[in-house]
């Protein structure tokens, strides 16, 4: 028989140590890849590091853009998060964020200046959540009650949403189009009365929502019944089947849920610092940073939220990196390696590796024979 | 009659689907063998960017494309790795290879002293005939008018037609993809047969990507090859993971891609349909074409690889 190199065996539960390592040896291997190719283009790995940290975390208005910019990503990340926990594979997010700013931000435009604050914003706000969920149901729907795959419906409909939010500013003289400047199309900002106060610099009470409601979808989760009767079709759909458990309508839950994460995660970005349907500051793959974010917080709604600070600091030194001649490529080519790292990181979480003792490998060989 | 407004719009949607037949006859490759890599989308662009960088260096189109197929292939490995030997979940495994790949592709073209974005490529792909057959009514521009990347897809197209279902590699590779247990029993490699086979779909998507920037957008700027790795993944279902018919899916949303600069061309009222509205047009008909075709028992009886998307465990057959 052949004598193997390594043997591989499941683990039970990992220890917290190692949990915590695996993310955290993802990041500095990608730093790594980062600084080779850095390097191979002439660059000067350090002197970009050194400026990215400067500019996320070196002054207080750098701190407060960074948790700007964490904010949509802890709820796109919590929406990946919820779904994938359940092997619904809602790649979609980007096209529910987009959609849950459509609504937040015609909300807004709808209401006007009239209403006050204390029912113009929850209505927004909520407006998104419903966006989000609005457009997580066409690919739901199908997938519960006809089978239909939807890797690829979500995906789809993220083109979709994208192209319908263009259309709404360029393609059309729509309500969300600011009719002010009509040579220079842009979104109608939304009134005051739709917008979220700022506490710190330009950091608004939006980064506090988000973090709470990550903590909800944690709560839901894991402290509930609901989450409970979830967390066990996640596991096995057939074991709650037996159990009497109602697989397709948790899926559904689930999946709209997901979708109502990532519209709000629109909804806080147009009410918070954008202000209006503005496709030059939507459409930055906010979705997508979630699936990241997610994965590196290995699906747990909290611990989405460090993560999501450290990708925010990513994506807000992107624009800075280019002051010293560096493509803000940098930082999605950075954020796909901490993915790779930690995907395969998982496997490490899930497994112990180790070398085979000489002695029970004889026994096994006399075993065998 | 070469020039009506039909023959024009079909002779580019032949063009606007050839980097399409190639990812997609990849991506299939990679299937059958019980593999999804959402990654086409980055191998795609590393291909994209590998192969104008060759070209722009050598003013070879073959080496560019050839670059772009190792440079695919090469880039696939990290998800075969990450899916095949580590066994983590293939979906976010080939997710991860579309986002370091896009990332990738924009640094390597804006990076460096004297960076690639912005300029034209130092040779493009052109038709090979002039006048002659090419003048012939219809099949003229349709058979006759491509360029030489055209071609090389319809005999990928058949290459690979006849290679998954009329050679002895083919059979093992589709018995890795239904059942791999049963595959490793009859003493096939099923860890060998994946790796390959994700690298025969990364060098097709690598140069599907090159086609784009040497032939369709040649000038390079980030992303030249919009959404098209992301098509390919849905193309492979409605070909139902067959070759031949991923031919005519890609060239149907070639056509699809077109229709905007089509409108425009004819004039009032249809050139008044905004552009943004038309560019939906690809993606909406993947989703109608995956409820009609693919929804629930049917994904089987279009020919599903049973296997698709499990991780193999050798050790717990």
């Amino acid at each position: 028989m052949t004598t193997r190199r390594f043997i591989v065996e499941p683990r039970g539960l990992a220890s917290t140590g190692l949990i915590l390592a695996v993310p955290l040896l993802s990041v500095l291997l990608a730093v790594i890849v980062g600084a080779i190719f850095l390097a191979l283009t002439g660059n000067s790995p350090g002197e970009v590091y050194v400026k990215m940290l400067d500019v996320s975390f070196g002054s207080s208005r750098g701190i407060s853009e960074t948790l700007i910019s964490a904010t949509p990503l802890i709820l796109t990340g919590v929406a990946a998060a919820v779904a994938f926990k359940m092997l619904v594979w809602n790649i979609g997010a980007e096209g529910q964020f987009l959609m849950g700013a459509i609504f937040a931000a015609g909300m807004g435009i709808w209401l006007g200046d009239g209403s006050p604050a204390a029912v113009a914003l929850p209505l927004v706000i909520i407006a998104g959540a419903i966006g989000g969920a609005f457009w997580a149901s066409i690919s739901a729907v199908p997938k519960v009650y006809l089978g239909t795959n939807e890797i690829i419906t979500t995906l789809m409909l993220n083109f979709i949403a994208l192209n319908f939010m263009n259309y709404l500013i360029f393609g059309s003289s729509s309500p969300w189009r600011d009719p002010l400047v009509p040579q220079f199309p842009s979104g109608r900002p939304i009134p005051d009365s739709g917008r979220i106060p700022e506490f710190f610099n330009r950091l608004d009470y939006g980064f506090i929502v988000a973090c709470l409601l990550a903590i909800l979808a944690w709560f839901l989760i894991s402290k509930t019944r609901w989450g409970f009767e979830v967390r066990v079709v996640g596991d096995s759909a057939n074991t709650a089947r037996y159990a009497g458990i109602g697989v397709p309508q948790k899926i559904l839950g689930v999946f709209l849920m997901s979708g109502a994460f990532a519209g709000l995660a629109g909804s806080l970005y147009v009410a918070g610092p954008v202000g209006a349907l503005d496709p030059r500051s939507l459409d930055l793959g906010l979705g997508f940073t979630g699936i990241i974010v997610a994965a590196l917080a290995r699906l747990n709604p909290v611990a989405v939220i460090p993560v999501a600070i450290l990708m925010g600091a990513l994506n807000n030194a992107g624009p800075a990196l280019q002051s010293i001649q560096v493509p803000a490529a940098t930082v999605t080519m950075l954020q796909g390696a901490i993915l790779i790292f930690a995907v395969a990181g998982e496997f490490f979480i899930r497994n112990r590796v180790r070398r085979p003792e000489k002695r029970l490998e004889a026994l096994e060989e006399v075993s065998a024979a | 009659m070469n020039d009506s407004t039909l023959i024009l719009t079909l002779v580019a949607a032949i063009g606007l689907g050839t980097g399409l037949v190639f990812a997609t006859v990849g991506e299939i490759i990679t299937e059958r063998a019980g593999n999804l890599n959402l990654g086409v989308q980055g191998m795609m662009l590393v291909g994209a960017v590998a192969g104008f960088w060759a070209t722009f260096n050598t003013e070879s189109l073959l080496l560019g494309v050839i670059v772009a197929m190792i440079a695919g292939a090469a880039f696939s490995v990290i998800h075969a790795f990450a899916s095949v030997s580590l066994r983590v979940s293939q979906i976010v495994s080939g997710l991860a290879l579309t986002i370091f790949g896009t990332g990738l592709s924009s640094f390597l073209g804006e990076a460096g002293e004297d960076p690639l974005v912005g300029n034209p490529s130092k040779a493009t792909f052109e038709p090979i005939l002039e006048g002659g057959l090419a003048d012939i009514p219809v099949i003229g521009p349709l058979i006759f008018g491509h360029d030489l990347m055209v071609y090389v897809s319809w005999l990928t197209v058949a290459a690979a037609s006849y290679y998954l279902f009329h050679t002895r590699m083919g059979l093992s590779l589709r018995a890795v993809g239904e059942d791999p247990a049963s595959a490793e029993s009859a003493g096939v490699n099923v860890a060998r047969v994946r790796y390959a086979h994700i690298m025969a779909g990364g060098a097709l998507a690598g140069a599907g990507g090159a086609y784009f920037s040497l032939a369709l957008v040649p000038t390079w700027q980030n992303e030249p090859i919009g959404a098209s790795g992301w098509i390919a993944i849905a193309l492979v279902i409605l070909a139902s993971w067959r070759p031949w018919r991923a031919l005519f899916a890609a060239y149907l949303f070639g056509a699809a891609t077109r229709i905007g600069f089509t409108m425009q061309t004819l004039g009032e009222p249809w050139s008044n349909i905004p552009s943004s509205l038309l560019a939906m047009l690809p993606f909406v008909l993947a989703i109608i074409a995956m409820l009609v075709l693919a929804s629930g028992k049917r994904a089987r009886f279009l020919g599903a690889p049973a296997a698709l998307g499990l991780p193999y465990f050798r050790e717990q057959r």
